[in-house]
């Protein structure tokens, strides 16, 4: 793995990017303000969340885009000490990230190379969410479970099962460069995948690439060392 | 509506009702400091309220309530020396909070399940007294160059209060809680008095004007002093740190309100509220067209 000095950071290898996010930023949310430090990119400031009379609340946020954006999802904190860190308001209790979305549903989105697409979509709605739950109501458009269970809902809403060995199986297979008939199908029928369901795979190769596929693998297996760790510490 | 009569509106918007759910939450979780200091210290301890509600500045958006306890200047009850003091009053309140060690503040954060690391807007200041006369006193200053500093809480409310420019005071205090501008509120308000110096007569929009455009123009930052320790109190590194952002926003706002107006930068008034913030955030969620469930990666 190279070392994060050595790496070239997103807005290094893609300034017009960079500057396209500062353009959207300073148009549609002025309160916020992108700096770079540590050549890191941060965006900072009050979010307003608007609705068709205006700003319906505002919320000091924090977002980092990581080093291999928008190969990755923005990182989200509110940092004004409103919101619990629980993971009932969706908020780690670890390090305060905020969760608006499983992040492979973001990168699997057609548009999650546009950062004013993350603020006008996971992010207000993970704001408009936390008002609502403020005032005893539920999160407006439901709610992942917590941890694998979620992840797994998620994948499996794409891939067309809930099963979560099948899930896994799919997600194998999406992750490797390229496709071998004489596989076997993820499906679990144990026949060759030319024999089954190769089509089904090659149409969910083109939504989902194995980039995604194995960040998806590696977000559950680091949960399940994660839980694991968790319940030997228990 | 004027540009002025707009501010004076959005000044309105930022106040704090005595019954509203804000301050009453404050003022639990003031008796409640105040029972954990006197549980460990007994009555030795002299307490005191500071921050934005002691000085009139207190916005809606921005607010802390300053809480101090010092000890007379012959007391070892919390300790012989600033750091021990420091020390035992930050772990009297290990049981009711999580505390987050500022400069020479403990910032007091909910530590329950359901308001984990939720900020109370509360920072205790332990200290001591220099003298007997319980008027100036010495703070810790953790991981700074010089570990006290000399400051007294009253010249600091009254420098505050009778500037007579409270009300751009306050106006500013919004416009860096939206820009999340990292610099000291002390000292960001040293800054505007400063600036201002002359020019309480001027109205509010021709002072915040004023303050924008100094800022812009300055290349280097503009020297404040701390009215209880000129000489003691060195504020130039807290300047020089958040320079180049205030002064980028100084622009940035000039250029707002020269093209866009002042509606931009402070947002428009609200129609008369019919609505609760509730059922607006209901009535927006219905327009969503691509809604997205939050998730998180532990129970």
């Amino acid at each position: 793995m190279v070392p994060k000095k050595l790496r070239v950071a997103w807005h290094e290898r893609n300034a017009p990017l960079l500057e396209a996010a500062k353009a959207d930023v300073a148009a549609y949310y002025p309160d916020l303000h992108i700096v770079i430090e540590c050549r890191v990119v941060c965006v900072r400031g009050s979010f307003p969340v608007m609705d068709e009379a205006g700003v319906l609340d505002r919320f000091l946020i924090e977002i980092t885009l990581p080093f291999d954006y928008p190969e990755s999802i923005p990182i989200l904190r509110e940092v004004g000490g409103r919101i619990p860190w629980h993971a009932d308001r969706h908020v780690n209790r670890a390090n305060g990230e905020a969760c608006p979305i499983v992040p492979e549903e973001w990168l699997l989105r057609s548009d999650h190379g546009s950062f004013l697409a993350f603020l006008n979509g996971p992010v207000r709605n993970f704001f408009l969410g936390q008002i609502l739950v403020e005032s005893g109501q539920p999160w407006p458009f439901g709610e992942r479970e917590h941890g694998i269970p979620g992840l797994i809902e998620a994948y499996g809403e794409v891939l067309g099962t809930s099963d979560e060995p099948t899930v896994l199986r799919y997600l194998e297979c999406l992750s490797r460069e390229t496709v071998k008939g004489h596989w076997e199908c993820p499906c679990g029928s144990a026949k060759h995948l030319r024999n089954c369901h190769l089509e089904e795979v090659k149409s969910l190769r083109k939504k989902i690439s194995p980039r995604v596929a194995q960040q998806a693998l590696l977000r559950i297996r680091e949960l399940s060392a994660q839980e694991l760790r968790n319940a030997v510490r228990r | 509506m004027d540009k002025n009569e707009y501010l004076q509106l959005v000044l309105s918007g930022q106040s704090l009702g005595e019954d509203s759910a804000e301050l009453k939450e404050l003022q639990t979780q003031r008796a409640n400091v105040e029972k954990l200091i006197r549980e460990r210290f007994g009555s030795v301890p002299i307490i005191r309220y500071g921050g934005s509600r002691a000085k009139g500045t207190l916005v809606k958006e921005y607010y802390d309530l300053d809480i101090v306890c010092y000890l007379p200047c012959d007391s070892d009850t919390a300790g012989e020396n600033l750091q021990e003091i420091y020390g035992n009053v930050r772990d009297c309140f290990k049981k009711g909070y999580i505390v987050e060690e500022k400069t020479s503040a403990l910032r007091l954060k909910g530590n329950a399940a359901d308001n984990y690391m939720r900020d109370f807007h509360i920072d205790v200041v332990p200290g001591r007294f220099s003298d007997e006369n319980n008027s100036d006193c010495f703070i810790y200053q953790k991981a700074a160059e010089k570990c006290r500093l000399k400051t007294n809480l009253d010249v600091h409310i009254q420098y505050i209060k009778d500037s007579g420019v409270v009300d751009a005071i306050r106006l500013l205090k919004v416009w860096k809680a939206r820009k999340g501008l990292r610099i000291k509120q002390f000292a960001f308000e040293l800054l505007i008095i400063e600036l201002l110096d002359g020019l309480k007569t001027k109205s509010l929009s021709d002072q915040l004007m004023h303050i924008w455009e100094e800022v812009s123009g300055s290349v280097d930052p503009i020297h404040v002093e701390d009215p209880a320790n000129p000489s003691g109190n060195d504020l130039a590194e807290i300047m020089k740190a958040a320079w180049p952002l205030l002064r980028a926003e100084a622009t940035n706002t000039l250029n707002t309100i020269k093209w866009s107006g002042w509606e931009v930068v402070f947002g428009a008034m609200p129609a008369a509220k019919s609505a609760s913030i509730a059922d607006r955030a209901q009535r927006a969620s219905a327009s969503v067209s691509t809604p997205n469930k939050p998730w998180c990666p532990k129970s």
